[in-house]
């Protein structure tokens, strides 16, 4: 009995060790933990997937998603989309919202520090639409939010709410004195 | 004996929850009362090492990065002196997790909170019912290591 409920169990695992950089096009990072992964999920408002505590429309952009994984049932944090520009994925998982999809990027992996299932979301797309969606849809919401913030250079060089935060309490968030000596230092 | 079979059967079950087209039936769980404290963290750039080790990703060197990162809707953690990290859903009555101005205010700053914990596929969540304390920021680790990354400060004499 014993012998068989062994055998059944390890023949039932295949999930668990499934590999799912095949067939994967995510664009390398280099970081030091990436693994492509391209895999088919549901898209899920997490706090309403572990609390209970459900919105409509996965909170309307207002949470963070996950992707449920198909094959094993995980639940995958994307902390990144595709930008590199200090964007996370929410935006462009929201429009996905209880869809079945089909992701491509990196997963980060690391045994020794226990990281696991958190993700750089690089494309997605419905399963079975031929068309995949790049995730760089961050800016050109940030853009639509912010049309006075109009300029030259980088979002985060322009945010509102970032520039404020800066005049108040400096670079460093230590207040402005501190952040005057400390940049005449450091720019002499 | 019994023991035994019954553990082999739950993980046989188990795993057989888990095989192709049969997604295991989550529902929301209780989660667990906790207090914790910490710092709130950008957890893309503590996780992905994308701008070096995780001592240079925390604290005032990194304290402009953290905000780009929180207004930029990078999940926010809170880290714990043991090194364990629980991404922020809510705080309060602010469910909002994507660039929350709450979240923004607090970048960096080290805190205890309230809250109820959950743990789903190694990830830890917490739900903050109450931030108990908040020191500010108490890392100030910018005098040892510039500002991370390096061009967080534009060079005013440019």
């Amino acid at each position: 009995m014993i012998r068989t409920l062994v055998a059944l169990a390890l023949m039932s695992l295949p999930a668990a060790a499934q590999d799912f950089s095949a067939n994967s096009e995510a664009k390398s990072w280099n970081l030091y933990a990436e693994q492509p992964a391209r895999f088919e999920a549901k898209v899920i408002d997490t706090l309403c997937d572990l609390t209970g505590e459900c919105a409509a429309d996965c909170g309307g952009g207002a949470h963070q998603l996950g992707l449920l994984r198909k094959a094993d049932g995980v639940l995958v944090l994307p902390l990144k989309n595709g930008q590199p520009v200090f964007s996370g994925a929410a935006n462009d998982l929201q429009p996905f919202c209880g869809k079945e999809v089909e992701v491509d990027g990196l997963m980060l992996v690391d045994a020794d520090v226990g990281l696991n299932h958190v993700y750089q979301l690089q494309k997605i797309r419905v399963v079975g639409d031929a068309d995949w969606t790049k995730a760089n849809q961050w800016t050109k919401d940030w853009a639509a939010k912010n049309p006075d913030a109009a300029g030259d250079g980088p979002w985060f060089r322009r945010d509102p709410r970032i520039n404020a935060m800066i005049v108040e309490k400096g670079y460093l968030g230590l207040g402005l004195d501190v952040d005057a000596a400390f940049i005449k230092e450091l720019f002499p | 004996m019994t023991g035994l079979r019954n553990t082999l059967m739950g993980f046989f079950m188990a795993a057989l929850s888990v095989g192709e087209g049969m997604l295991p039936a989550y529902a929301a769980q209780d989660g667990e009362k906790i207090t914790v404290s910490g710092e709130f963290i950008d957890t893309w750039c503590y996780f992905s090492g994308v701008m070096g080790s995780q001592d240079a990703v925390v604290g005032s060197a990194h304290h402009t990065c953290a905000m780009w990162c929180s207004a930029g809707g990078i999940p926010v953690g809170i880290l714990t002196e043991d090194g364990t990290v629980y991404m922020v859903l809510k705080v309060g009555e602010d469910a909002t997790s994507n660039g929350s101005d709450n979240l923004l205010s607090m970048a960096s700053d080290t805190v205890t909170a309230d809250g109820t914990f959950y743990a789903r596929d190694g990830i830890n969540y917490i739900v903050v019912s109450k931030i108990v304390q908040n020191d500010g920021i108490t890392r100030l680790n910018h005098e040892d290591l510039g500002v991370v990354p390096d061009f967080a400060i534009q060079n005013p004499n440019k």
